[in-house]
């Protein structure tokens, strides 16, 4: 059964967020036209072609009207037209889309498993060595922005060292194959990743070894020992399955945080996804591609959302049969 | 069979037991009581080699020491040699796996069968626990406290271990929930090795043959419980049951002065012993054996005060006493009890040697008394049933109350008023200079029966032989009078030899009674058994008589 | 909660190690004109000048010193975080405590806005928003409290419940104090703990957001922001520039975010007493 609460709180973010769309570019000053396409556009925009922008977004209606219409050609799966690149918001958004979620599903599936792994491990041996050096490590990486770290790795592997390439997904025009084709990806990958991960590991990490030091010290802890459980499975059957769960509540989280830290660190590597894609249209003032870019982002992330919630019903009892 | 021997347990250099030795055979059932932080918890989990602090001794089991094994070996022994089920019900399953899962569990750790006949067995034995097919797969939130209880017991029972711990097993049940759990556990027991950990000295009564005492980390009793729980030995034990309330409890509950503090040398009870002497806060006490039992105490347990044996007064023709043995044990209320003209009081007057006896003897803690000098007076004492009789009309309180002083310890007049005002105090009267001065003759009844009690404690008895202390007051100052002596008992051990006619008062005050008839004691035990099931038929009807005009008013 | 969270702070090493960075990095904004001889936005003339001792940073690719723009870059990061960190938290604590003492029908609308507002992501919307608005400072702190808020609120609203269940409560409404009294003088000294920590935490994600959005260059561009300095240096990547261009300005940021999380951690500690050991 899918709570309805849930799902009301999703519709209405949603709400927030297309009536924000919806409202940003007519409240500026002056022609909503000109704000939606910006100042450049407006000048070498013809006659006929504004009549027709005017007609396509509505704007001779009511605000009511307009919105009606707004949410009437999303619906539709019509996301704009961009000026820059000259073709439906949507077609451009399908080209770079999939990157965004290779880099951003591989860092959240990372993060998450290392973060849980380090917590853990380092959770249950509160007070040593390798738990003050793990903490004391990713106290100091949190402290890095995502863009930074991966400027640095970019600096630093790629622009120093030479070891990968500084820029892009793929090299275009190299020969057949997929074997070295699937290297040359995992290349250009690698540095993207490792800075989302890298940036991201802290939130999970700390989490998990919260949790697993406050569940250490429960009573069901020396039950599992008393039945001869060895370390191992003290350490993950017992105690992690407990530290998971705050941690699978916050994957809805991170994955915002992973999404815009994404959006960023394909900005520093020119990687091809929505990161670079919206950089491109921050720079072009192509606003409609623009809103198309957030409106997409904003949404997968409250669909991973519901599904982290629901998922979560599945792995902690007590809340299945508490609905 | 498990053999503790010189067992030493620190946290971060504290120690937390000390110089445990315990020994128990095959099918044999130990409760360990004590208060919280006794140490209890910790003797449990060093048997299971869960201890976090360090240990010294030995641990046998199966010809093995358990403290010298690997933690992967003893790992292998725990959960199928040895279980334990811990305190707390509602954390000790964990939240995220259903009962059945988790007794799976405890069964698959040991074993190589495939997962579908563990989970056969699992079942099983949560059914003989007591859950059904249903709430065998619920999740622990799902189940009540004591389902809970059951299905921890199961998973501790699992690979029927040699030895079962059950920590606090029915601390957190209600009372209806903890008689099944305790029905359950005997059941389940068998022949294996039970400790159970508790403070709840009825599931330790009701439970095990053997009861341990702990007290700041060391085992200062042990023995059958039966025998401890009726007459303990070390005066912690008796304080320990004393405090604690049930349906056949006849005197007030009272506790035990001070708190358990670490770090004390000598015996650790001392600081809060009311029997305490020098030695016993220099050496540890050695565990004797005495009647089958064992006591750590250096005075040999609870000290009797005061001996009578074969005591005889005759007036005349008339046997007022004839052959009365009795003894007054340290800190406890004897209750002496039978009609007027039984010769309660000729054989206190006796005993205070104001009558001569013909025949018999006293022991005063454990020496031979042939004459009642200073000696004697100023451990035993006496307060009268009339309290202005007592004491001079010529007298004022100040001289009233010093006169034992300037009678056995003439002098220094300035100390000996000082130590008049701290009786009084004692005895919650004024100690100011108008008080001082009245005459018994001011006084009101139970103003000067505080007078006399404070007389007879300006000396410090050991024993206070009370006649008919409260007849002549109100029953409201009766009240008042009776609590303060069972105050200073508690906060000085005083043993207090209670002679009255009223069964009712002797109840609420006594740890022990004894009845008297035509100058014999008829019948002697502790007060609750005494009159929960009185044998002589004399005493049946003084029961009778006490309770039928209240019954009648009631019914 | 009767916690001495200064003194808690000052005790734990991490903690103090970010109060003291912190301090640090004010004193230099604050001091940002005495230690610097140029002004940010001041064309030197030579361009790309290695760090010297006349420019300590070097120059950029117009000639402006580096070393001034990262004093004055301070500025804008604590000037903003700051502002953004007080005017969210005090949003939090106005609709966190109203729902807290409103209950009922009041409550659940003012947490359901609340639920749907924490499932937006805030630095998308932001984006949007500051790429239309093109905000400067004191627009941008507004705009960053918009989006910061409603995590704070929950807490405050939790808090303040269990706080309103507190037996110094009761007392007090048992002499007749009215709403606004119990929140001036026994609720929000209470909550004193929860709100420092929201602060500090808001504080942190302010300075972030703001380095984010001025990297990508969609807040006003006559700002000095070390988020700033980082994307113009990225331009430049192929030369030997980018050593004492673009790591000390990200230096900067990554310290002034480390400081805010030691300090927000150790305040963590001292509230959560079960982390301590």
């Amino acid at each position: 059964m899918i709570n309805r609460g849930y799902c009301i709180n999703y519709l209405l973010a949603l709400m927030v967020i297309l009536t924000l769309n919806f409202m940003l570019p007519r409240l500026m000053p002056g022609d909503p036209l000109q704000a939606i396409y910006g100042d450049e556009a407006m000048i070498a925009m013809t006659p006929e072609l504004k009549e027709e922008l005017i007609s396509r977004y509505s704007l001779d209606l009511t605000q009511a009207g307009q919105f009606r219409a707004y949410i009437g050609s999303l619906l539709r799966g019509d996301l704009g037209y961009s000026y820059y690149y000259n073709v439906p918001v949507a077609a451009v958004l399908l080209g770079s889309f999939p990157w965004t979620a290779l880099l951003v599903g591989l860092a959240l599936c990372i993060s998450t498993g290392l973060g849980l792994f380090l917590g853990i491990e380092s959770g249950y041996r509160r007070g040593r060595t390798v738990d003050r050096l793990l903490l004391g490590g990713f106290m100091w990486i949190s402290g890095l922005p995502d863009f930074f770290v991966g400027m640095l790795l970019l600096l630093i592997f790629g622009v120093t060292l030479g070891l990968v390439p500084l820029a892009g997904a793929v090299t275009p025009y190299t020969g057949q194959g997929w074997a070295p084709a699937l290297i040359d990806g995992l290349r250009h990958l690698a540095l993207p990743l490792a800075s989302l991960v890298l940036a991201r590991l802290t939130a999970t990490y700390l989490l998990a070894r919260n949790t697993m030091i406050t569940t250490m010290g429960e009573p069901f802890i020396m039950t599992a020992r008393s039945k001869g459980c060895s370390g191992p499975a003290v350490r993950y059957r017992h105690a992690g399955r407990n530290s998971l769960l705050p941690v699978v509540t916050a994957a809805g989280l991170q994955l915002s945080h992973l999404i815009t830290g994404a959006l960023f660190v394909e900005i520093v590597f020119s990687y091809p996804g929505m990161g670079a894609l919206m950089y491109n249209a921050l720079l072009t003032r192509d606003y409609p591609l623009l809103q198309g870019i957030l409106l997409l982002s904003a949404v997968t992330v409250l669909t991973v959302n519901l599904l982290v919630d629901l998922l979560y019903k599945r792995i902690d009892p007590r809340v299945a049969y508490a609905h | 069979m498990l053999d503790i021997r010189g067992l030493t347990v620190r946290y971060s250099g504290l120690p937390v037991l000390k110089d445990i030795n315990l020994t128990l055979e095959k099918g044999e059932s130990l409760s360990i009581i004590g208060e919280s932080g006794a140490g209890k918890t910790t003797l449990g989990l060093s048997v299971m080699g869960l201890v976090e602090g360090c240990c010294e001794g030995e641990i046998l089991f199966q010809g093995k020491n358990l403290l010298s094994l690997k933690e992967e070996e003893i790992r292998r022994l725990r959960g199928r040699e040895m279980a334990m089920v811990f305190q707390g019900v509602e954390g000790a399953l964990h939240p995220l796996y259903t009962a059945l899962d988790q007794v799976a569990e405890a069964i698959a750790v040991h074993s190589r069968k495939d997962a579908g006949s563990i989970r056969k067995k699992a079942l099983g034995l949560l059914l003989s626990a007591g859950l059904d097919e249903t709430t065998a797969c619920f999740y622990p939130h799902q189940l009540s406290g004591g389902l809970k209880q059951r299905a921890l017991i199961a998973m501790a029972l699992a690979n029927s271990p040699e030895i079962l711990i059950l920590d606090e097993p029915t601390a957190s049940l209600d009372a209806g929930t903890k008689a099944e759990i305790l029905a359950l556990l005997n059941k389940l027991a068998g022949d294996r090795i039970t400790i159970m950990i508790t403070h709840d000295i009825h599931s330790a009564a009701y439970f095990s043959d053997r009861v341990a005492v702990l007290y700041g980390g060391r085992l200062i009793e042990q023995g059958p419980t039966g025998e401890v729980f009726k007459s303990p030995l070390h005066p912690y034990t008796r304080g320990l049951i004393r405090s604690c309330p049930d349906l056949s409890t006849t005197k007030d509950l009272q506790g035990i002065p001070g708190r358990m503090m670490p770090g004390v040398t000598g015996c650790s009870f001392h600081p809060r012993c009311t029997q305490r002497i020098h030695l016993c806060s220099l050496d540890i006490p050695e565990p004797v054996v005495t009647g089958g039992r064992l006591v750590a105490c250096h005075r040999g347990g609870i000290v009797p005060l005061l001996e009578i044996k074969k005591l005889s007064k005759i007036f005349g023709k008339v046997k007022a006493v004839r052959e009365v043995d009795l003894t007054l044990y340290q800190g406890e209320t004897l209750a002496l009890v039978g009609e007027s003209g039984s010769g309660k009081t000729t054989l206190a007057r006796t005993v205070m040697g104001l009558l001569k006896e013909d025949g018999g003897e006293f022991c005063l803690e454990g020496a031979n008394i042939s004459k009642r000098d200073a000696f004697f007076y100023q451990r035993v004492q006496m307060i009268f049933q009339n309290p202005m009789e007592s004491i001079s009309h010529r007298m004022n309180v100040l001289q009233a109350v010093r006169e034992p002083l300037d009678i056995n310890r003439p002098g220094d007049e300035e100390a000996n008023n000082h130590l008049v005002r701290k009786a009084l105090d004692e005895v919650e009267l004024p100690g100011d200079q108008y008080f001082l001065n009245k005459y018994p003759h001011h006084l009101s009844g139970g103003e000067a029966q505080r007078v006399a009690i404070a007389r007879a404690l300006v000396l410090e008895p050991r024993v206070l032989i009370a006649d008919e202390p409260t007849s002549a007051l109100d029953a409201s100052i009766q009240a008042k009078i009776i609590k303060l002596m069972l105050s200073l008992q508690e906060k000085r051990g005083l043993a207090i030899l209670l002679i009255t006619h009223d069964i009712a008062l002797a109840r609420k005050v006594s740890d022990r009674m004894a009845v008297m008839l035509k100058g014999s004691i008829v019948e002697e035990g502790p007060a609750g058994k005494l009159l929960g099931s009185p044998r002589h038929q004399y005493t049946r009807l003084l029961v009778n008589q006490s309770e039928s005009p209240a019954k009648s008013m009631i019914l | 909660m009767h916690i001495n969270y200064w003194g808690e702070i000052k005790r734990d090493s991490l903690g103090r190690a970010g109060m003291g960075t912190l301090v640090v990095l004010a004193l230099l904004a604050i001091g940002a004109p005495i230690v610097s001889q140029y002004q940010p936005a001041e064309y030197t003339g030579a361009i790309f000048q290695p760090p010297s001792s006349q420019y300590w940073l070097g120059t950029n690719d117009v000639g402006q010193d580096i070393w001034a723009q990262l004093l004055y870059g301070a500025r804008t990061s604590l000037l903003i975080g700051s502002g953004a960190a007080l005017l969210s938290t005090f949003f939090s604590v106005l609709a966190g405590g109203m729902a807290a003492v409103l209950g009922g029908f009041g409550d659940r609308v003012l947490m359901r806005a609340v639920d749907a507002l924490i499932a937006v992501p805030p630095v998308i919307v932001a984006i949007l928003a500051a790429a239309y608005f093109r905000p400067g400072a004191s627009m941008l702190i507004i705009l960053l409290s918009a989006f910061l808020w409603p995590g704070g609120a929950r807490l405050i609203r939790s808090q303040a419940l269990s706080v309103k269940e507190r037996m110094h409560i009761a007392a007090a409404r048992t002499f007749g104090s009215s709403w606004p009294y119990l929140i001036r003088r026994h609720i929000i000294p209470d909550l004193g703990p929860v709100l420092t920590a929201i602060l500090v935490l808001n504080f942190r994600r302010a300075v972030f957001m703001e380095a984010g959005l001025s990297f990508l260059g969609v807040a006003d561009p006559t700002v000095i922001s070390w988020g700033k300095m980082m994307q113009q240096a990225l331009k430049f990547s192929y030369l030997e520039v980018w050593k004492w261009w673009l790591l000390p300005a990200g230096a900067a940021l990554s310290m002034t975010i480390a400081a805010l999380t030691f300090t927000g951690f150790a305040l963590e500690k001292a509230i959560n007493p079960r982390l301590k050991k």
